[in-house]
């Protein structure tokens, strides 16, 4: 082998030599070499430049960059959604004080956020509901103003709702429904039933209640995903987290803040929300309602939802808008009612989207309802405990919030953000402060004994006692706090809802579903993983620590889905240049065989002519496989210089902006030299064994 | 004298399909050190299989060949190829240099896998035999710029550049034209003289033939002469000699 040490330079230059004199041979197998190699390049960076986007994203969201939760649950976490809508069942961490004690003081540890997250309903009732509600407010405060401007609305409505019944009337084959219904909305319209109103207001009120609200089909039921932790904890820990309306929830506070992206897509109004979207197609997206006929789709149902407008207008408004719209429009056809008008307006085509855009919001959105909850507000909303039963409560809407460079992005919106104490009520779990209400309330009933353990179970279990004192209708519903107490009260703990406070001990001691751990420094995740995981196992706590990714759920397991076809791709270009670089080398070997021979008879040992195929392909694969890289490199410098523009949504949240500017790394490019050096040494191998037991005598045959 | 080949009642037998060949039935000789000897004998005698055993390339399937003191069938290939190497130099009917090497690289090649000489060394040794071969200005060219004399000078100089101590010859004038082929013999037998290298070539030509000291011939794998002279051989070897046409 010393001899082949000295002759290499030889080899080297039969291998080179032998590679330009068949050209077009090395050609083919080079470009294949080179391509599989660029891919690799370009894919694994581009893969590692989205997981470090989407780490940046998810971590610094919503996840930190480890979450510890319970080995009990039956469920994994995933905080950015799974495949099923409902609460996933994934245990508690019964302590969180005591966890917090345990990782706080680890090393590389920078804090620990308390989490929990379930999924609450917030019910808005209907338009006609909320109008109801306005007219019973101003009968309770004797403002006949009020209740006359309300009757015009309400008579409205109702006339409205006669055109849609009557049309549904002819269409149907069961009427007499249909003829009931027709009667109520008549009945509201006729002048004597609005006759001394006040005089008989609780049961006119009762009638339009019971007899006309359910008329109107649209009712207003939205869910929250809302995710419970330590409201100030939790602006520090998320550097990506930022306010856009309202404020953060003070500290000491109790309250909500809604997702921005939740706010603007469930709780808009819905005229307003598809303006919004053709918005954004025309100008993200770059489709025209010229020629693309899903756009035109969409404009032609948008404008079929006038009724929504006219439903949230009063008298006046009406007849207001009636008046601009004509104008606008220059309309002279006095025979259009306004719903004609409406309709005609939301109409849009490519030459007036912006105007009408902006005419909306700035002339008819003022008069509409535009969002079903406004920051400031205090809303119900309810939930299912984790026994299962219906619980509701008030809760004020402190702001809306977004995370910076997903502002955009849907799955960004999944959560909103609760304190810890208004999360445990809604999850099932006692305040102090509510131990207290519950033993007031069963002195109240009359109920005196009973155990701290069972109050519980009677609470939110409806036990017997409870609810034969209660109304035994209530069941269905499960148990209502505020169904014992009349309207004004309820008012008045709706207003009180924004004021309840608690004790940043009270954060902390209790219940937490999850927890997050931000790091100080983030590249030394495993090991401190490692650090928490013997601290758990050293306390015996049931609990296990998870990384970022698997925090995700779903969306953290689509980069290891992309991961794996891009290898797939990878693993079959190879595979098919390994056949083709096989099968030239075979051809070469056969074609050789006589130059070979005389190496042999000369001789060249069998290591020498081994050498001088491997030699060979592995100099095709150097000069290929620098090229591919190198070009892939570029590409990807190139792209991580102009920016790789996000084309919707889920790619603008795993780009974690609208551009990924990715880089590559040394490891991407060494990682593809040695998969090409593999297949090079694999792909050559046999033919090159072959070769070597080409017998020297097959030298002396001539040639003729 | 020193012996230099040795070869001692050797059978070689080839498989053909179902049949057994049989090449050289009992053939025993001796060459010595300097000696200019041809294997003469029809197409088929065997004189192929003979230098093929005395050039390494194969061993017999009974019997002993020993090349400067070695049995080849003791060896194995790596020893048979090094023996090759450092003994043995080779020259081919079809000349068999490598294409994509030039003329020098060519030359240098041997002297490269022996991997004794420095650089410096090996150009000095690669000009001088290339020198001696006539192809001093040809240094850089490629084989297949050369004419087939020109070629065949370079395969010698590859044979020898090594300083072997044995030359085998398979039929080196067969491809060439005779006058070529005249020059080419009469420059080996020069370099049989001058640098004490036997030489052992097969040959039809009766004219090669005659350039010779000694002369042995085959027929049907056994040795039928073994002599100085030409007499009465080249007419019984070479039935072209009569008319015949091979």
């Amino acid at each position: 082998m010393g001899n082949l040490l000295v002759s290499l330079r030889i080899v080297f230059l039969i291998a080179m030599r032998n590679l330009t004199s068949h050209r077009v041979k090395s050609l083919i197998v080079g470009s294949i070499m080179a391509f599989g190699t660029m891919l690799m390049v370009v894919g694994t960076s581009l893969l590692d430049s989205v997981e470090e986007s989407m780490e940046k994203v998810v971590s610094s969201s919503l996840t930190g960059q480890l979450q510890i939760y319970s080995t009990q649950g039956r469920d994994e976490l995933s905080l950015f959604g799974g495949l099923t809508a409902s609460r996933p069942d994934i245990g508690e961490i019964e302590d969180f004080s005591k966890l917090k004690q345990l990782v706080e003081p680890i090393e590389n540890v920078e804090a620990i956020v308390p989490m929990g997250v379930t999924i609450a309903t917030g019910a808005g009732g209907n338009d006609i509901d909320s109008t109801l509600a306005d007219l019973r407010r101003a009968v309770d405060a004797n403002n006949s103003v009020e209740v006359k401007k309300l009757e015009g609305q309400i008579v409205q409505l109702a006339s409205l709702l006669e055109d849609e019944y009557e049309y549904r009337a002819k269409i149907a084959a069961d009427t007499e429904k249909l003829e009931q219904d027709l009667e109520v909305l008549q009945r509201v319209q006729e002048s004597d039933f609005w006759e001394d109103f006040d005089l008989n207001a609780n049961a006119r009120l009762m009638y339009l209640d019971t007899k006309l609200a359910p008329l109107a089909a649209d009712g207003k039921l939205f869910f929250l995903r809302l995710l419970g932790t330590d409201p100030q904890l939790f602006k520090k820990s998320f550097d990506r987290f930022e306010i856009d309306k309202g404020q953060m929830i003070p500290p000491g506070k109790r309250g909500v803040l809604l997702s921005r992206r939740a706010h603007e897509r469930f709780l808009k109004h819905r005229v307003a929300r598809q303006l919004d979207r053709v918005k954004r197609e025309i100008e993200v997206e770059g489709r025209s309602l010229e020629d693309d006929e899903l756009l035109q789709g969409r404009v032609r149902r948008l404008s079929r939802q006038y009724r929504r407008i006219l439903f949230q207008l009063d008298v006046a408004e009406t007849a207001r808008l009636d008046k601009m719209l004509r104008d606008y429009l220059s309309e002279d056809t006095p025979e259009d009612d306004l719903a004609k008008l409406v309709e005609k307006f939301l109409l849009v085509d490519s030459n007036n989207f912006d105007e009408r855009y902006n005419y909306f919001y700035e002339n008819i959105a003022p008069m509409i309802e535009l969002y079903r909850v406004n920051v400031g507000e205090t809303v119900t909303i309810q939930a299912f405990t984790r026994r299962g039963y219906l619980k509701g409560m008030n809760v004020k809407i402190w702001g809306t919030f977004q995370f910076k460079g997903i502002e955009d992005s849907d799955l960004a919106g999944v959560v909103n953000l609760t304190d810890m104490v208004t999360f445990r009520e809604l999850y099932g779990k006692m305040t102090d402060a509510q131990q207290a209400e519950l033993e007031e309330l069963r002195e109240e009933v009359g109920a005196d004994v009973v155990t701290r353990d069972e109050a519980e179970d009677a609470l939110f279990g409806g036990d017997a006692e409870l609810m034969e004192e209660g109304q035994p209708g209530e069941l269905t519903e499960g148990f209502d706090e505020f169904a014992e107490v009349d309207v004004l009260e309820r008012d008045e703990r709706l207003a009180r809802a924004g004021e309840l406070t608690y004790e940043q001990e009270e954060i902390d001691s209790g219940l937490a579903l999850n927890a997050a751990v931000i790091l100080k420094d983030r590249d030394r995740i495993k090991e401190t993983r490692s650090a928490i995981e013997a601290a758990i196992a050293r306390e015996g706590l049931k609990l296990r620590v998870v990384n970022w990714q698997e925090a995700a759920g779903i969306v953290g397991q689509l980069i290891t889905v992309i991961r794996l076809v891009l290898y797939a791709a990878i693993f079959i270009i190879f595979l098919v240049a390994l056949v083709i670089i096989n099968n030239s080398m075979v051809m070469a070997t056969m074609e050789r065989v006589s130059e070979i021979g005389t190496m042999r008879a000369i001789g060249a040992p069998r290591g020498f002519i081994l050498v001088l195929f491997m030699l060979e392909t592995l100099a095709l694969g150097l000069i290929a496989g620098t090229l591919g890289g190198l070009s892939g490199a570029l590409m990807i410098e190139a792209a991580g210089f102009y920016g790789i523009p996000a084309y919707n949504e889920i790619v603008r949240f795993i780009f974690a902006g609208p551009y990924l500017y990715p880089h590559v790394t040394w490891g991407n490019v060494l990682l593809a030299a040695v998969v090409i050096f593999v297949v090079s040494v694999i792909a050559t191998l046999y033919p090159a064994i072959v070769a070597t037991r080409i017998q020297p005598v097959v030298a002396m045959r001539g040639r003729e | 004298m020193e012996a230099i080949v040795e070869i001692e009642d050797v059978t070689k037998n080839y498989p053909l399909g179902k049949l057994v060949v049989q090449a050289l039935r009992g053939v025993s000789l001796t060459i010595n050190k300097g000696e200019f000897t041809t294997i003469a004998g029809p197409s088929g005698s065997g004189k192929t299989t003979l230098l093929n055993l005395i050039g390494c390339v194969d061993i017999p399937s009974d019997g002993a060949v020993r090349i400067a003191g070695h049995n080849t069938s003791a060896l194995n290939d790596a020893a048979l190829t090094n023996l090759r190497l450092r003994k043995l130099g080779f020259i081919f009917q079809s000349f068999n240099l490598i294409p994509v090497l030039d003329v020098f690289q060519n030359v240098e090649f041997p002297l490269l896998l022996q991997g004794e000489l420095t650089k410096e060394e090996r150009a000095q040794r690669v000009k001088e035999i290339l020198r001696r071969v006539g192809l001093t200005d040809q240094i850089h060219q490629r084989p297949n710029e050369l004419s087939g004399g020109q070629r065949q000078r370079v395969a010698i100089a590859r044979a020898l550049v090594t300083k072997p101590a044995i030359v085998l010859a398979d039929e080196p004038t067969a491809n060439l034209d005779s006058v070529t082929g005249n020059t080419i013999i009469e420059l080996m037998k020069e370099l049989n003289a001058t640098a004490e290298t036997t030489f052992i070539f097969s040959t039809h030509d009766p004219k090669v033939m005659r350039q010779a000291t000694r002369i042995i011939r085959l027929v049907d794998g056994k040795i039928v002469h073994d002599g100085a002279g030409t007499e009465g051989v080249i007419e019984a070897t070479d039935p072209a000699l009569a008319g015949e046409e091979e």
